[in-house]
């Protein structure tokens, strides 16, 4: 990909590459930049760094915040083209810039972080000094934050390629020179990917290459930029769901052989403090309402989708009331895999099939919230390692219904 | 027949899921605790390890960690009376919590699904 390039200090070479995608971040990027140099400064004074910040030519002076944050590491501006946006075009551009580079350890921190710590550099950077190829992040998160990840994302990843990356969209981590490579010459690319779907693919792409995977604890929960909630699960759950289905057409052979799962270890640094995430409101009344108009709008695509048990058993729930609703565990698992099959099929335009799975998705995770309303985060993480075990011991159904290629 | 190396400071608890576990066809190995583990490790070949937490000596997480570090595929499925070590991090590289029952069906199912546990090395993709 084309990209203009602003290097001041003339930066050829670093063992270091930290990178910044961002798109209109002008009042945020100082903060993660300050905090990346701090941590570059302190853990790895003896190593040469840099800082990249990678844009999709922001109208609202990114470039400018970025370049007159005041750093002691130097520091390159990269954008796209004019027009041209997305994380996953941004990161692209990062791979190609750290393997020029000639890059030991890569890390990538989101541009409108408020809760980074200096730390975070080195528990990213560290396990790829001792020979992991890939560092997936692990925070303490509010239970009702990344309801895409806990419903689809995680469960689905992890009965698919078998490997557990309790934040396969995290958005933040850490990679080796091999694996930049591996991604820089991936042939696999579209424009979820190129979008939200960035994250997960680079997970999925790690995961399946069999490179030493670990995760590692940021300590501090992840905080950052409050966005509209509403149109950007939307556009978040449309990209990674759709990267996933597309990954599955990509890498059919290998994740037919994957059964059960096993875990992904993490790094041996010392916990520290563990802080409290703040508070996430979900509306439970708009969940329903979005749940039920979504579904019967739908209900076309869905006759076409669903296996007929499947489409029987969504008029029940459809029928309960917002007051102890429930959409069962079992249930929206197959649904999931009946529109990956339905998207392997091409049944519909692919696009069209993923948002319909959006109301679904709302209902489930009202489900969630109710179920969980009075629950810790422990027994959130184990209610949810419940979820994922519906997906590994439902996956024979998948199997059944995707049939050969 | 499947290895299974059971490491475990309570007597009783090594005597009692040696038996039912070889009635269920695996072959047995145990250790009172974590000394010499690697060498067993290395010398054994178990295909799965079943560990306690809360040894005398031995914390069964630490254990844990220093086994995937030279075992990164190995099963381990950490099994203790109490539940509240779930909330430690170094839990999530075991491939199994249970808490100790004298009912051993989850135990066992855990174990199954352990060893059944399969993710194949990397094939070229389609594109």
């Amino acid at each position: 990909m084309k990209f203009e390039e602003d290097n001041p200090q003339r930066i050829t070479s670093a063992e270091i590459v930290v990178g910044i995608p961002s798109l209109n971040e002008a009042a945020t990027i100082s903060f993660p930049v300050q905090q990346s140099d701090r941590g570059l400064t302190k853990y790895y004074s003896g190593k040469t760094s840099v800082i990249v910040n990678v844009d999709n030519h922001s109208p609202d002076g990114t470039h400018k915040a970025f370049m007159e944050t005041s750093t002691a590491t130097p520091k390159i501006y990269i954008s796209t083209d004019e027009g041209v946006t997305g994380k996953g075009n941004n990161l692209r551009n990062l791979f190609q810039k750290a393997l020029e580079l000639e890059a030991k350890a890569v890390i990538v921190i989101d541009a409108d972080l408020k809760s980074m710590s200096p730390i975070w550099i080195r528990n990213l950077a560290e396990p790829l000094f001792d020979d992991y190829d890939f560092v997936a992040p692990l925070y303490i998160r509010h239970k009702y934050d990344v309801t895409v990840t806990n419903s689809i994302a995680y469960p689905l990843t992890r009965a698919l390629y078998g490997r557990r990356v309790r934040q396969p969209i995290g958005g933040d981590v850490g990679f080796s020179n091999q694996v930049a490579r591996s991604f820089a010459e991936s042939r696999i690319w579209d424009e979820a990917i190129a979008h939200f779907g960035i994250d997960v693919w680079m997970t999925t792409n790690a995961v399946k290459s069999h490179g030493s995977i670990i995760q590692s604890f940021m300590g501090r929960p992840k905080v950052h930029k409050i966005r509209d909630i509403d149109s950007q699960v939307g556009l978040i759950f449309e990209d990674v769901v759709g990267t996933i289905f597309e990954l599955m057409l990509h890498f059919e052979s290998f994740w037919k052989e994957v059964k059960w799962s096993r875990p992904t270890g993490v790094y041996g640094f010392g916990l520290g403090d563990i802080e409290v995430p703040p508070p996430v409101n979900l509306d439970t009344h708009g969940l329903w309402e979005k749940f039920v108009s979504g579904v019967k709008q739908r209900w076309d695509i869905y006759s076409a989708v669903l296996e007929r048990d499947n489409l029987i058993k969504l008029e029940e729930v459809m029928d309960i009331p917002a007051m102890g609703f429930e959409f069962p565990a079992g249930l929206w698992t197959k649904l999931v895999y009946d529109f990956a099959v339905a998207y392997k099929h091409g049944l519909r335009n692919r696009g069209e099939l993923v948002r319909s799975l959006i109301p679904l998705h709302y209902g489930k995770t009202l489900s969630f919230v109710l179920e969980t309303e009075a629950m810790n985060n422990q027994q959130v993480e184990e209610y949810i390692e419940d979820q994922c075990l519906q997906f590994e011991k439902t996956k024979p159904y998948l199997l059944d219904r995707w049939g050969s290629s | 027949m499947p290895k299974i190396l059971i490491v475990d400071d309570e007597e009783g608890i090594r005597m009692l899921y040696s038996m039912e576990l070889q009635d269920e066809g695996y072959e047995i190995i145990t250790l009172p605790d974590g000394n010499g583990l690697l060498e067993v490790l290395e010398k054994q070949r178990p295909d799965c390890v079943i560990m306690d937490i809360k040894m005398k000596e031995f914390s069964g997480l630490d254990l844990l960690q220093q086994i995937r570090k030279r075992y990164y595929d190995l099963p381990v499925i950490l099994n203790s009376a109490y539940s509240s070590f779930k909330v430690d991090l170094k839990s999530v590289a075991a491939d199994y919590y249970v808490v100790k029952s004298s009912d051993l069906t989850e135990l066992k199912e855990k174990l199954r699904l352990a060893l059944e546990a399969r993710i194949p090395q990397d094939m070229s993709d389609r594109s």
